[in-house]
């Protein structure tokens, strides 16, 4: 495994401070300037744009939405406001020190304190990541995803976990939760849904063509209800 | 301040499926029964339904019935020289909590022992030489299949096990298992359906020469009423087994199975929020006087009774007894004591196979115990002469679940996250199935449980300390079954691509992050040499005649099968003992 | 090309004791092929009303044909339409149901079960008989295509029966150890295609008189084969309770579509 320096993330980082001098109407064409005024539970919006801007690189845009278009942002921020955030599941008694990859989650912080300080520490460090380009959003969060440097007191690896397994959770999890928005996520694989009845078809060899729903499905639509604050703000609006 | 209650016959710590089991038989046989969960109550048809209890993230991901690990978890490490660290998050294993336990979120993949598993150091040692165990601290159980045979099968029609026989009465069957042994039964129902990658995959295993067989299942096949008078309806094949808890009623279940009938007895009584702190002990040290708990309002409360029943989870039941000074501890130094020795686990790896776009896995609809197995490089059902290694597994295609937000396989080389990912992750979903080899896992001096000198619970005590890695013994078997699947792969029809992945891989450390499976053995062991075993043959402790010990916990190693089946075969057997001998005469049931 | 012929539409003056007078029915009430066939282009319609392949012009055309009382051995011996309305609502009575938006394989499998006396009734036995399989496939596309409309009129009941009603259809029974009807009937009661009717809007006495059905055994022809297992851990207040409450459930679905399409009954 290539072992990155801190000194090559901060270039990288540094690239990204370069180009936050881009104009701001090509900033303006990435789908996270959509995410402008949504009232988050938990995210400042400069934290919004930087999440969007690098869960973009996990799940980017082609025929299916980006993680940003299917509303991943919008979970993340519920999830960060609300128990996974706030360390439910989490044993937190210390002392507290840094162990084994085998021995997981060891930071002194719960996850949603653990992702502010990586954003602040990020944008400090290397400037604003939703200004910068494809290919160097790309460079940072790949580079991330590998160290062992510390940003904003956890690993960058351990941090990247968190946010890839969010990533995951919000494009694939129930639209209930804010992603996985008109089903971008279940239509995109071809999964039906919490509705799961398969007894005439588990043996045969065809497509399964039912579209899908969720748990709060809205009959009559592809959509479902959605706790997500860009929902909320929809509905109010 | 602790409140002592009045007395019954049996406590019984834990309610899922050994402790509601226990609870059921020694209830109808006259016994006042306490049982004590930690967690709440809840029923399979108020709590599991569908679409709520259908929900990935709740409960796959952020682990809803599972043990509250900020309340109680464990430390682990991976030898001796390291500090252990607490497990803060759940991974590798999910103990449950709650009414029916770990019962709950199981797959229902339910099995019996071969017979020589139940015999290990014997067998091995006598076909290739003592030799063959250096190293190892594998024992025999102490009890053998034929006595154990009419319990596992009770436990059988408990579940409504679906499956076809492969040895009854020494008649081989068609479609069952050659392997196996002798049954006095057939499974109480049929097999469960098949997918077409099953199906590719059980053409291929005959054309080898193997010998392929529908996974024995608790989840049900058809409409099916149980040796209690319970009722268990078909499998939908919801893929929402294992981690969920089933409104269907169609994967056998404590609460559907046991809890329904037993629940109205006058014998019974179920106390919920109940956290056992520890078993008391007489005066002179020879029995135990019953369990001090904390109830949900904080109360400490004394439960005497006359008979213990510890039916916690494996590694709670260990820990339990360390706390309470229950028998001797083990230290791995001298090799003495035995409480939290031979501590083992499970050693899984797997083949992914990717299918060309004919093939439809449409691999959501499944179910936990859905399998297409072969059992030709399981126990000692191949020869281990040269091969380095005892002990071995099953290789099943198992098409348990498409929950998305975990399942999103991609072929060899394709990148981790970003635009290719994501096209491979859209193009392969549909057409995938992986093929696990369940691998045993031996007991060695070096894996062991005991309590962590620094880490305390939301109760003030010790965690339980793992000390865990897989040994030599097991990498070498899990590499070579794993070829064995790899190679059964690479012969299927319609196939694209295969990959293949090793939890005890050279190199590779035990890790508790990511998820393996719900099979910690071990650390109160049964046998009949009380300086290599926690209890007897009868499951009664040595050193305290009234406790008598449940679960897994008992497995002196680990077999290539899933637990449950062997550890209800176990919990019946010990039953019938305290039933018809020990109850009317309390005593040590054998000498030390 | 089969040749469908048609079939005066015969009058049977009573039938499960209820006792009702032939409506004059015009079929140009009922949603159009054209119509119907544009629906299929939504999936959740398609998978709904698919038996053994995806239904067509052609296959709506003679479902349409058979609903209206027109089959190849010589008619069905009354048209559907008499007593299951043009629309599929049923004539308001309560003892025929409702088939509008049933799935359409689940609609396919009762006609079988009737011909084959798995599902026995004097009148459907001798009508499905005379159907072929086609014809029935054809039938059951057509009724599984059209869009589910407003709920018939409802009697009066007792707000803490429908509430108890409710809590059966929602969570089951612990107490009774009867399963949720949701698991399998889907959200709101919504049914799941293939096999898995709807209950939602449904007539209250047609599921109660089902109900009793199953725990006396008459009927046992459901998929799963537990129909009868969990009508026999009711007793009749949970039967009219749980009937009353789905006969109440209006999906959003229905609401939305009324806006387009006014059911001929809605029109009384």
């Amino acid at each position: 495994m290539t072992q990155f320096s801190r000194r090559a993330i901060l270039k990288q980082m540094g690239a990204v401070g370069l180009a936050s001098a881009v104009p701001q109407t090509l900033a303006a064409q990435n789908p996270y300037a959509e995410l402008d005024g949504v009232p988050w539970f938990f995210l400042s919006d400069t934290e919004a744009r930087f999440l969007s801007a690098f869960c973009d690189v996990l799940i980017p845009e082609d025929e299916f939405p980006s993680a940003t278009q299917a509303g991943v942002i919008d979970f993340i921020d519920l999830q960060l406001a609300t128990g996974y955030g706030q360390g439910a599941g989490l044993y937190m008694k210390g002392p507290f020190r840094r162990g084994t990859l085998s021995q997981g989650y060891q930071a002194e912080m719960v996850p949603a304190a653990l992702i502010r300080n990586f954003i602040a520490a990020a944008i400090e460090q290397g400037g604003d990541l939703a200004a910068a380009d494809a290919e160097q959003r790309e460079g940072v969060v790949s580079a991330l995803s590998e160290t062992e440097d510390s940003f904003g007191g956890a690993q960058g690896r351990v941090v990247f976990e968190e946010l890839w397994a969010l990533t995951k959770e919000g494009y694939f999890g129930d639209p209930l939760y804010g992603g996985n928005r008109d089903y971008a996520g279940w239509e995109m694989v071809g999964f039906p849904g919490a509705h799961a009845y398969y007894l005439e078809f588990v043996d045969k060899n065809v497509p399964y063509r039912a579209p899908p729903k969720g748990i709060g499905h809205i009959p009559g639509t592809n959509r479902s209800a959605s706790l997500g604050a860009s929902a909320m703000m929809k509905k109010e609006g | 301040m602790v409140t002592e209650l009045p007395k019954t016959d049996v406590v019984i710590v834990g309610s899922g499926w050994t402790g509601l089991a226990a609870a059921y038989e020694l209830a109808n046989a006259g016994q006042r029964c306490v049982v004590l969960e930690r967690g709440g109550w809840r029923h399979s048809t108020t709590s599991f339904g569908a679409p709520e209890e259908h929900d990935e993230l709740k409960y796959a991901r952020q682990k809803e019935h599972m043990i509250d690990t900020p309340i109680k978890t464990l430390s682990f490490r991976n030898d001796g020289s390291q500090t252990a660290l607490p497990m803060r998050r759940l991974g590798s294993f999910l103990p449950g909590k709650g009414l029916g336990g770990a019962g709950i979120h199981w797959n229902g993949q339910l099995w019996r022992p071969l017979p020589s598993d139940l015999n290990m150091a014997s067998h091995y040692s006598e076909r290739y030489g003592q030799g063959i165990l250096d190293g190892l601290s594998v024992q025999d159980w102490g009890v053998d299949y034929d006595e154990l045979e009419p319990h596992l099968n009770f436990f059988e029609k408990i579940c409504g096990t679906a499956g076809i026989a492969g040895n009854v009465e020494g008649e081989a069957a068609e479609g069952g298992n050659p392997f196996e042994g002798r049954r006095s039964e057939p499974y109480p129902n049929p097999p469960m359906k098949s997918s077409p990658p099953q199906d590719i995959f059980r053409r291929t295993a005959e054309q080898m020469g193997y010998n392929p067989f529908h996974m024995p299942s608790a989840n049900v096949t058809r409409a099916y009423e149980n040796p209690y008078g319970a009722q268990l309806h078909p499998c939908v094949y919801c893929g929402f087994c294992e981690r969920f808890g089933c409104g269907y009623l169609a994967k056998a279940d404590p609460i559907i199975c046991i809890y329904d009938v037993l629940k109205d007895h006058e014998n019974f009584e179920l106390r919920t929020g109940a956290h056992v702190l520890r078993v008391e002990k007489s005066a002179d040290g020879q029995t135990a006087t019953g369990v001090t708990y904390v109830d949900e309002d904080g109360r400490e409360l004394f439960q005497p009774a006359d008979t213990v029943c510890l039916n916690a989870y494996a590694l709670w039941n260990v820990h339990l007894m360390l706390v309470s000074g229950l028998g001797t501890p083990y230290d791995p130094q001298s090799g003495e004591g035995t409480v939290g020795r031979n501590y083992s686990y499970q050693t899984m790896a797997a083949a992914s196979v990717f299918f060309e776009k004919d093939v439809w896995s449409n691999p959501f609809m499944g179910a936990g115990a859905m399998g297409m197995t072969i059992d030709d490089f399981n126990g000692d059902n191949f020869d281990h002469a040269d091969l380095g290694f005892v002990g071995g597994g099953y290789i099943s295609a198992n098409q348990t679940n498409g929950r998305p937000i975990n399942y999103q396989p991609t072929p060899p080389d394709t990148p981790s996250w970003g635009r290719e990912w994501k096209q491979a992750v859209r193009e392969n979903y549909l057409h995938h199935i992986g093929i696990v080899v369940h691998g045993s896992s031996v007991s060695v001096p070096q894996n062991y449980l005991d309590l962590d000198p620094t880490y305390v619970d939301d109760y003030g005590q010790p965690l339980l300390r793992m000390t865990f890695d897989f040994p030599e013994n097991d990498r070498r078997m899990s590499s070579y079954v794993l070829s064995k699947a790899e190679e059964i792969a690479r012969n299927m029809d319609h196939v694209r691509a295969v990959s293949t992945s090793n939890q005890a891989a050279e190199g590779e450390s035990y890790s508790v992050v990511p998820y393996q499976t719900t099979h910690n053995v071990g650390g109160a062991v049964i046998g009949t040499d009380p300086s290599t075993s926690v209890v007897n043959r009868f499951g009664q402790m040595w050193d305290h005649h009234n406790v008598f010990v449940f679960g897994a916990c008992l497995f002196p190693q680990n077999l290539g099968y899933n637990p449950t089946g062997p550890l209800m075969g176990l919990a019946y057997w010990t039953l019938d003992h305290m039933k018809s001998d020990y109850l009317e005469n309390p005593r040590p049931l054998m000498d030390a | 090309m089969k040749q469908i012929r048609y079939a005066a539409l015969i009058s049977l003056p009573v039938l499960l004791g209820v006792t009702w007078a032939v409506q004059a029915q015009d079929f140009s009430d009922g949603p159009s092929v054209q119509s119907l066939e544009s629906r299929l282009d939504d999936d959740g319609v398609s998978f709904n009303a698919q038996v053994e392949q995806r239904p067509d012009d052609d296959l709506l055309e003679i479902g349409r044909l058979v609903a209206m009382g027109g089959a190849e051995n010589g008619g069905s011996g009354m048209a559907c339409i008499t007593c299951h309305g043009t629309d599929g609502h049923g004539d308001g009575s309560g003892a025929f149901p409702r088939l509008d938006g049933q799935p359409g394989w689940y609609l396919y499998k009762q006609l079988v079960d009737y011909a084959s006396g798995a599902r026995p009734n004097q009148v459907m036995s001798a009508i499905a008989d005379r159907l072929t399989e086609h014809e029935m496939e054809a039938v059951s596309a057509y009724y599984g295509a059209m869009p589910t409309g407003t709920i018939p009129k409802h009697g009066d009941v007792a707000g803490t029966q429908l509430q108890w009603g409710g809590q059966l259809a929602a969570v089951g029974s612990a107490e009774k150890g009867i399963p949720a009807c949701v698991n399998c009937h889907g959200a709101n009661g919504t049914g799941l295609a293939p096999s898995v009717p709807y209950l939602a809007g449904q007539y209250a006495s047609y599921m109660e008189l089902q109900l009793q059905l199953w725990k006396e055994g008459v009927r046992d022809n459901d998929a799963m084969n537990v129909m009868s297992s969990i009508a026999n851990k009711m007793d009749e207040s949970d039967m009219h309770a749980v009937a009353e409450y789905y006969a109440r459930v209006t999906s959003e679905e229905a609401q939305v579509e009324d806006e387009q399409y006014v059911s001929p009954s809605a029109m009384e």
